[in-house]
């Protein structure tokens, strides 16, 4: 089993980049290898409920769910949440101090930065 | 040594042709590869150089989903897969590179 | 291929229309998982691409599959035994 580590850190609604690296991150669970997507910089921003509709973008809720049914660890940058004063993250997704980051990704046998 | 490559922009990225040479690169040197294209990377079955790679035995799929929300059409020798076959390269390879 | 009528004693149905990949084979495999080898699943899709990939994963994985058919315009069955 690997372990992979899915970076996002874009602005969520510019682009539907992030929302494909969160369906990508569900596809990469498929050869049972462990998936933990990262949240940082203005990707901090995807972690939490916006209203992507307004903007005639489709709601990720569908890729949450599923990375969470999946077991996959879903972890916020604090320092990126503190620099933008997020606080009302997703369920199930967790701020993770920055030495656990650097671990995540150190330990990691893939990382992508989506 | 098994290399994966995953490809996420459009051709007129300068990443395309990155991914063409280390591609060359690593066939000549004895390497496989094996690239899959996402969002708007599956353009890059359209870049006719980047879609001979396949003639020098690398391996090309795409997200399939992408493909068709692009409207574009089918090209011989590239697989037109899932993200299941994401996972399988990621899954087999000693090493994946990614570029967005 | 062909699905026929009667599918034995035991027949799960998984109804995937609406979805895409790769919820397509991630509910296919989370619902295998709950069958017994050799125990029969018959999936339902309505986007076209998962009929020639989740078959090609499905197999990939070691099961076999059945049956392929489409019973009505954009509409799918896949029957797959359980490896």
């Amino acid at each position: 089993m690997k372990k992979i580590t899915v970076i996002v850190r874009n602005l969520p609604l510019n682009t539907r980049r992030n929302s494909e690296a969160l369906r990508m991150s569900v596809g990469l669970t498929l050869k049972n290898d462990k998936v933990t997507v990262i949240f940082m910089d203005d990707g901090v921003y995807s972690a939490t409920h916006l209203e992507p509709g307004i903007v005639n973008s489709r709601s990720p809720d569908r890729e949450f769910e599923a990375l969470s049914m999946l077991g996959c660890s879903l972890l916020a940058d604090k320092p990126s949440l503190d620099k933008r004063s997020v606080k009302n993250l997703r369920e199930n997704v967790v701020p993770a101090a920055r030495e656990e980051i650097v671990n995540t990704i150190t330990e990691s046998d893939i990382v992508i930065p989506f | 040594m098994k290399l994966g490559i995953l490809l996420t922009t459009s051709p007129e990225n300068e990443n395309t042709n990155t991914v063409i040479n280390i591609s060359r690169a690593a066939i000549r040197q004895g390497h496989e590869v094996s690239i899959f294209l996402m969002y708007d990377g599956v353009y890059n079955i359209n870049n006719k150089e980047f879609a001979a790679l396949v003639d020098d035995r690398v391996s090309i799929a795409v997200c399939a989903f992408n493909v068709e929300q692009r409207k574009i059409g089918k090209v011989d020798g590239i697989v037109f897969g899932s993200q299941y076959d994401h996972a399988c390269i990621a899954s087999e390879v000693d090493r994946l590179i990614s570029f967005g | 291929m062909v699905i026929r009528a009667g599918y034995g004693d035991k027949m799960v149905e998984l109804d995937l229309k609406g979805e895409v990949c790769p919820y397509t084979f991630v509910k296919t495999k989370l619902k295998l998982e709950e069958l017994e080898s050799g125990e029969e699943l018959v999936i339902l899709f309505d986007h076209a691409p998962a009929v020639e990939n989740v078959p090609r994963s499905l197999k990939n994985e070691g099961h076999k599959i059945m049956g392929i058919e489409q019973p009505e315009d954009k509409l799918w069955k896949v029957k797959v035994r359980k490896a």
